[in-house]
This record gives C-alpha cells, structure tokens and sequence, in this order.
C-alpha cells in the first residue's frame, strides 16, 4: 500500500499528466471503491458502473488539480465515491458527462473482476474442506448477522472462543486464499 | 480508526452486516483505503459471507424443489383419499351398515377451538440449544462442573443437572451462560420460581445475547405459572432485542392475544 507521502506523489503525477499514475490509482482503489459500493448498494451492476464513474471523476479532478491537498488523495477517492453512491441512492445519478474509461485503465478493473470470481471459486473449495462448527460461526456470525455471545450460547461456548475460532478460520481461508492465488 | 480497534470491535463483520454507525463505517472505509491489511481480510469475508448466502440460497431452492416435486403430490393424494374415505363412510352410515352402529363420538375439548392453541399448549419449551465442545485452552473448575452439568442437560435430565449447574455459577458469578443454562434446567424442570428468579439475575447482568433469550424463557416460566401480564411483558421484552428469538416470541405473543 502507498504511504501518505507516496498518495501525495501519486497525485501529483496525475495533475501533470502521467498516464502510469493513472493506472497506479485505478490498482490503488478500484476495488476498494467497488467494495464500498457493493456494500452500500448490494447491487453488483451498479457497483460495477459506479466504480467507473468514481474513478474517472476522481481522475479528471485530479488532472485539473482540484485537490488542494494531495496527501489525502485516499479521502478525496473515498469522498468522490460517496457523493455518486448517494447520488445513485437518492435515483438522481447525475452521470458525469466524461470520456469512456481509458482501454488501458478498463483491463485493470476487469482483471479485479476475474480476481474475484477466482476468489469465490477458491472460497467455496476452502469452506468445503473445513470443520463443521468452523463453518456454523461463520455462517452465524456473517449471515445470520448473530453477535459471538449468541453463537456461543447456541454452541456451548463462550463469546472469547467463538471470537478466536472465527478469526482462526478467516486467518485460514485468508492464508488458504493466498497461498493458492500466488500459485496461479 | 485503526486496525486493532477493528479487530476488537468486530468491524469487518459489523461493516458487511451494515451494523455500524454512519460515523464507524466512514471512519472504517477511510482506513481500509489506505490499508492494505484490513482490505485484504474485508476481502476475504465479503467472499466468505457471499459464498456462505450463495450456499444457503441453493439449499432453499432445494427445498423448494422437494416441496413440489414430493410434498404437493402427496398431499394431493391424501387429500384425495380422505374425500373418498368420508363419502365412503357416509354411505355405510346412510344404509345401515356397521360404521352407523357404532356410539356416537364426543367432542373431547369443546371450550378449545383448533386455531386458539390452549395456555399448556403456549407454555410449552424446548430446551434451549446446547453443543458442548472440547475447549483447547485449559478449564478451571467452574467450566468442568458446567460441562458435567451439561451432559445431564444433553441427555434431558434437567434435574440432575442443576447441582452442578449451582456449582458452576457459584465459583464464577460472571459466567452468563452458567446461570441462563440454570434457569433453563428449573424451567424444564418445573421449578418456576427459581426459574424466574435465576432467568432475573441472567438479565440483570446486562448481556444482550443471554437477557434476549432470558426474557424468552421467562416469559414461558410465566405462561406456566398462568400469569399472562408477566409473560406478555417478558415476550415484548424478548421482541425488543431484534435478535434470533423475535419470530418465536412474535407468534408467541400473537397468540396469546388471540
């Protein structure tokens, strides 16, 4: 991940006119910016359309040196992202009469899309091949939305320890994940 | 924000389950934009969750399926020969034959209608779930006695497994589970008052999970004692926690004021 000092450089580079630093900040918060949205919307598409939008909002306002100051270029990503959520939200999504995404800075965002199916594939191998219970807190904690204290009465456990076997298996599925996604 | 407050306070999982604050979830997002530890583990349980829904989503349609394919053409046949069955019945009884010599037959409840289900019926309980586990960490004393408690309770011998239970929440007065388990065994047990009374101290010690649950249970303790106020107050109680016994106690109390 980029530092502050590094943010502040990158955008910089994008007010000058760096097409490379432009890729950079597409690697740096495309998915970021499509999870934020995936999980205020719970809407795929949109998150997918929105993500473009954000970026190149973010992109033309950086070209134009509109940030003032550039060490928080991740807030006014983030910032920029919120306002066309809300803007979607509220159904006056005002696109941004802006240029297609550049083909170059496109490839990079569907390469995070085929990333991710990769990732669910790999999930779902990982979860398969884990113990029963593993599986029942996770399911309880990040479905069923129940708090550990209730997933440990249910289970005969107490709060601490569905906490440390929830952690244990994400850490798994993350270590699982990564071993396998360095591999391909 | 940072990372060790998040893994603390179960952010990542509050975030997916949009249960943090406006406040919480733009602070969380600021910081997961500049670090790359907590996105990747936000990553990972967002494709967990999403598997997780995609699984239970396909056991559903499942069910559907057998739902149509098996149980409706059941029924269908059932219903059909129970038709067949009364018209065949009432034919005999018309012309004499042996169904019409039979005594007439009572109606055994007639103050109970078949949709007022009766207060013994409403105070009925089903223990609340218990999975016991081996726990890699050491016991100390207390944890011992209530997991011998619980072999009792796993077996449905609530009233042996009360001593223990007394023990277990003797040597740690802050265990919730130890006392919540208690008031489940006098309540299955038919201990009422100590019921309500042990079920009283698992409220009062302020854990949402348990005094949710608490509230539930004791609401049945006052179903069986037939104090309807008590138990209306205890379900409302239950309701208001929004948590994995608000269906349950909804139809409950629905019924009680039918």
């Amino acid at each position: 991940m980029h530092g502050v000092s590094e943010m502040g450089s990158l955008a910089e580079r994008i007010r000058q006119g760096d097409s490379a630093a432009e890729t950079e900040l597409v690697h740096q918060f495309g998915q970021r910016i499509f999870v934020m949205i995936f999980v205020r919307t719970r809407d795929r598409e949109a998150a997918r359309d929105l993500v473009q939008d954000v970026l190149l909002a973010a992109i033309i306002a950086l070209r134009k040196g509109q940030l003032l100051d550039q060490e928080k270029l991740a807030a006014f990503v983030h910032g920029t992202a919120r306002n066309l959520i809300n803007n979607h939200l509220r159904g006056q999504a005002q696109k941004p009469q802006f240029e297609d995404l550049r083909e170059d800075l496109a490839k990079v965002d569907s390469s995070n899309e085929i990333e991710d199916a990769e990732r669910a594939r790999l999930v779902e191998e990982t979860l398969e091949g884990m113990r029963r219970q593993d599986r029942e807190i996770l399911q309880m904690t990040l479905v069923e939305g129940k708090k550990p204290g209730e997933i440990a009465a249910s289970l005969g456990l107490t709060a601490e320890v569905v906490r440390t076997r929830k952690l244990r298996a994400s850490r798994k599925i993350a270590e699982l994940l990564e071993k396998k996604m360095s591999r391909r | 924000m940072d990372c060790k407050q998040i893994a603390e306070h179960d952010v990542l999982d509050r975030y997916l389950l949009e249960r943090l604050t406006e406040r919480d979830r733009e602070a969380f997002e600021l910081h997961y934009f500049e670090c790359g530890s907590c996105f990747a583990q936000l990553q990972t349980l967002m494709a967990v969750q999403n598997e997780l829904l995609h699984s239970q989503r396909s056991v559903a349609k499942v069910k559907g399926t057998f739902l149509k394919r098996i149980l409706v053409p059941a029924f269908t046949i059932a219903m059909f020969l129970l038709v067949i069955g009364t018209w065949y019945s009432a034919r005999r009884r018309h012309t004499g034959g042996p169904v019409a010599s039979q005594a007439p037959t009572t109606n055994p409840t007639p103050s109970s209608s078949p949709n007022s289900p009766s207060l013994e019926q409403l105070a009925k309980v089903e223990p609340p779930p218990y999975f016991a586990v081996a726990l890699r960490s050491p016991e100390d004393d207390a944890h011992q006695e209530f997991r011998a408690a619980m072999q009792f309770y796993s077996q449905g011998e609530y009233s042996k497994a009360i001593p223990g239970l007394r023990e277990a929440v003797k040597s740690d007065q802050q265990a919730v589970s130890y006392k919540f388990y208690l008031g489940a065994c006098y309540l299955l047990s038919g201990q009422m008052d100590s019921a309500v009374s042990v079920f009283r101290k698992t409220i009062a010690m302020g854990d949402p999970t348990y005094s949710e649950q608490a509230h539930f249970y004791l609401a049945k303790a006052y179903l069986k004692k037939q104090d309807m106020t008590g138990a209306e107050r205890e379900l409302q109680a239950s309701i208001g926690f929004h948590a994995s016994k608000e269906s349950e106690a909804n139809e409950l109390l629905r019924q009680l004021r039918k």
